[in-house]
């Protein structure tokens, strides 16, 4: 009998897992956390103490469907409007208690989301990555759906619902600088992946042809990707300070010992052996008859090269480029240590003034940036993998 | 794929150019704490008021960052700390940074000769290491001074300070109680690994495991979060770091004006106001130029 039944209504195990810890840390974590002024640590408020028990009825029916279609909806189109659904659901939550808890025209207090709102956020999250991943959408689809999820999070973001909320605080005070940071991040990361993929590609292609350069161009790479970030930043400090001192038309186009200089040329050594490694491994898997093949109809060494091995191990390489965007991205942050600027500014000032708020105002897109990027990428390289095919 | 290179070699140098500096114009930079981008933003709120054109590059980085872009000529003028100079001359034992002129004078005449970097007016204000006792426990045994608190803790008063493990072994405590004659057992002290005075002040702040002492910043704005009141170094114990505009010479010649511009700002600030202001950034969240352009016009130096 009660295998029948299980038959029947097979519970999905993830589902039961996140509703279960999603459960457990609506009810015994803090949803909201109230703080009198910026810096002083917040007390723990419970939904039921700040909103209308309609309101919080409502969250809590929504989420037990949520919930029940994680347990037992098999369909991962259901599962994943259920989880979206559970999203909004929270965050509009989250907004609401912001607004109630902020009295009118206070500028001081601050309304910050709690654990409990965290943790069901990741749960539900996953739930839409899972069902997501359930659907096997394309390349282009995924794309989309990034796009759809972009454009909404910053619709709520603008629409001025979350306002009240800490990190919107610290956003509207740095308004200005945030847009000014941000380019320089995107800059910062972007420009140093460019210069290396115009180095990496090169030095990759002639480690395939001449063997005997692999062993001491990766050991060296290796090394350089072994150096901790901080230290590297500082090490380029000084060569391009004395640089820019001997030849000071160097310092007039940009090149100096703080700035952006250093943060670039840091950011470029790192982003070299992923490329490299890559390209070289790219350029491997291309099996030998091919080339043989192109040879004998005549292709020249360079039309070979271009023709045939770089197209065939472009995805290859692409995948090692999506690996050191992402990386640098995250990277970038220490970049703000030396006079670079970026995101990390927000970060390193938060810290500096103990207002955890200001560090998640740099730390957040920061995260947004790089699982973006990842998307996109990922994307990019299975389009041309099955373009190929 | 040629197009798509050479449009990114492009883009790369558009990139760099746009950093190029605008000439002529005063770099006013700082360090990232909010009382020196604070000052900064001040400075460069003056200066343009006075028709001198300014390039924003506040939040530069760290010290030992903006201090070598000034002496590589990169920035033109930024807020440093008088007792600074110690580290930067080697001498930190010299027993000129425990006063604020004799501090003042001889790091002046230093970075003149070593680097053409000239000092302009110092705030009267210190932000060193202080210590920093709660409201109520300062009220009832009349504490204003250290000399107050070496009498109370020497005549049994029941202090437990809390600090960080630098502050309690490098010498600073020591040199406290020797000047103040005043000894702490160990189980008088916490000690903190991480040694952020935002701990420190936090753990007076909740009275952590009875703590009613704390190891602050001079000026630190956490300090009236969390009622705390700062014992005067009536003694000279500690190195005084009074903030400093610092410009380099060839920027100063090109505009003199900037030090008597800078002047009554500088000497406007007391430990009060700067205490005040930072409590107007760190804890309420208000934006550092909104202000930083406020003080300004509350003391009338900007209309």
């Amino acid at each position: 009998m009660m295998k029948t039944w299980a038959g029947r209504h097979s519970i999905d195990r993830l589902g039961a897992l996140l509703s279960l810890v999603g459960a457990v840390s609506l009810v015994f974590l803090p949803f909201v956390v109230f703080k009198a002024n910026r810096i002083v640590p917040g007390d723990a408020r419970s939904l039921s103490q700040i909103l209308a028990l309609a309101a919080v009825l409502a969250l809590y029916v929504i989420l037990a469907l949520v919930a029940s279609t994680a347990l037992f909806l098999r369909s991962a189109r259901s599962r994943l409007a259920a989880a979206l659904i559970g999203v909004a659901a929270v965050t509009l939550t989250l907004g609401a208690a912001g607004d109630a808890l902020t009295p009118l025209g206070n500028q001081v207090v601050r309304v910050s989301p709690g654990t409990g709102f965290w943790i069901v956020l990741i749960c539900l999250g996953l739930m839409a990555t899972d069902a997501i991943t359930r659907m096997r959408p394309g390349p282009g689809i995924r794309v989309l759906f990034l796009l759809v999820f972009a454009a909404s999070a910053a619709a709520a973001l603008a629409s001025g619902f979350f306002d009240h909320l800490s990190v919107m605080r610290e956003y509207e005070v740095n308004a200005s600088r945030f847009t000014r940071e941000a380019r320089q991040h995107v800059f910062l990361a972007l420009g140093s992946v460019t210069a290396a993929v115009l180095f990496a590609v090169p030095i990759g292609i002639l480690c395939h042809r001449v063997p005997r350069l692999r062993a001491g161009t990766l050991g060296t790479l290796n090394l350089i990707q072994t150096i901790p970030s901080i230290a590297l930043f500082g090490i380029l400090m000084a060569p391009l300070g004395a640089l820019a001192a001997a030849a000071p038309f160097l310092s007039d186009i940009g090149i100096r010992g703080i700035g952006t200089a250093p943060a670039v040329l840091a950011l470029f050594l790192y982003s070299l052996l992923p490329v490299v490694a890559n390209t070289m491994v790219g350029l491997g898997r291309v099996s030998p008859a091919t080339v043989d093949a192109a040879r004998g109809m005549g292709l020249t060494s360079w039309q070979v090269l271009t023709d045939i091995e770089l197209i065939l191990a472009f995805p290859v390489i692409l995948t090692g480029i999506r690996i050191v965007l992402v990386q640098n991205i995250g990277l970038a942050t220490v970049a703000a240590l030396i006079g670079a600027g970026g995101l990390g500014v927000f970060v390193f000032q938060g810290i500096n003034q103990t207002a955890i708020d200001l560090v998640l105002l740099g730390a957040l897109p920061i995260v947004a940036l790089g699982f973006s990027c990842a998307v996109l990428l990922d994307a990019l390289v299975e389009a041309i993998q099955r373009s190929a095919r | 794929m040629s197009e798509i290179l050479k449009s990114l070699v492009v883009s790369s140098l558009l990139f760099i150019g746009a950093s190029i500096p605008v000439h002529g114009a005063v770099v006013v930079s700082s360090k990232l704490s909010s009382e020196s981008v604070m000052i900064g933003q001040m400075i460069r709120l003056l200066l343009n008021a006075a028709g001198i054109q300014t390039v924003d590059r506040t939040t530069l980085g760290a010290t030992y960052v903006v201090r070598k872009a000034l002496l590589a000529g990169e920035i033109d003028i930024y807020v440093e700390y008088t007792g600074n100079a110690g580290f930067f001359f080697n001498r930190p034992s010299d027993p000129a940074w425990k006063d604020l002129r004799k501090g003042y004078e001889l790091g002046s005449k230093l970075d003149y000769a070593a680097n053409r970097i000239i000092w302009l007016t110092p705030a009267n204000a210190s932000n060193a290491w202080a210590l920093a006792v709660r409201k109520d426990v300062a009220r009832a045994n009349h504490l204003q001074t250290m000399s107050d608190f070496g009498r109370w803790v020497s005549g049994g008063g029941r202090v437990v300070l809390a600090c960080s493990a630098e502050f309690a072994n490098a010498g600073t405590l020591r040199s406290l109680e020797k000047t103040y004659g005043f000894t702490l057992r160990s189980d008088q002290l916490i000690v903190l690994a991480g040694g952020e005075t935002s701990a420190t002040i936090a753990a007076a702040a909740a009275q952590t495991n009875g703590t009613n002492t704390a190891m602050v910043y001079g000026t630190d704005g956490n300090v009236l979060a969390a009622n705390l009141q700062i014992l005067e170094d009536d003694l000279h114990a500690e190195p005084v770091y009074a903030p400093v505009p610092m410009v380099r010479e060839i920027a100063l010649k090109a505009n003199p004006q900037i030090a008597q511009i800078v002047k009554p700002l500088m000497e406007s600030f007391t430990r009060d106001t700067l205490l005040e202001l930072n409590a107007r950034v760190q804890i309420n969240g208000e934006s550092i130029n909104s202000v930083a352009e406020d003080y300004l016009k509350s003391k009338g130096l900007l209309k």
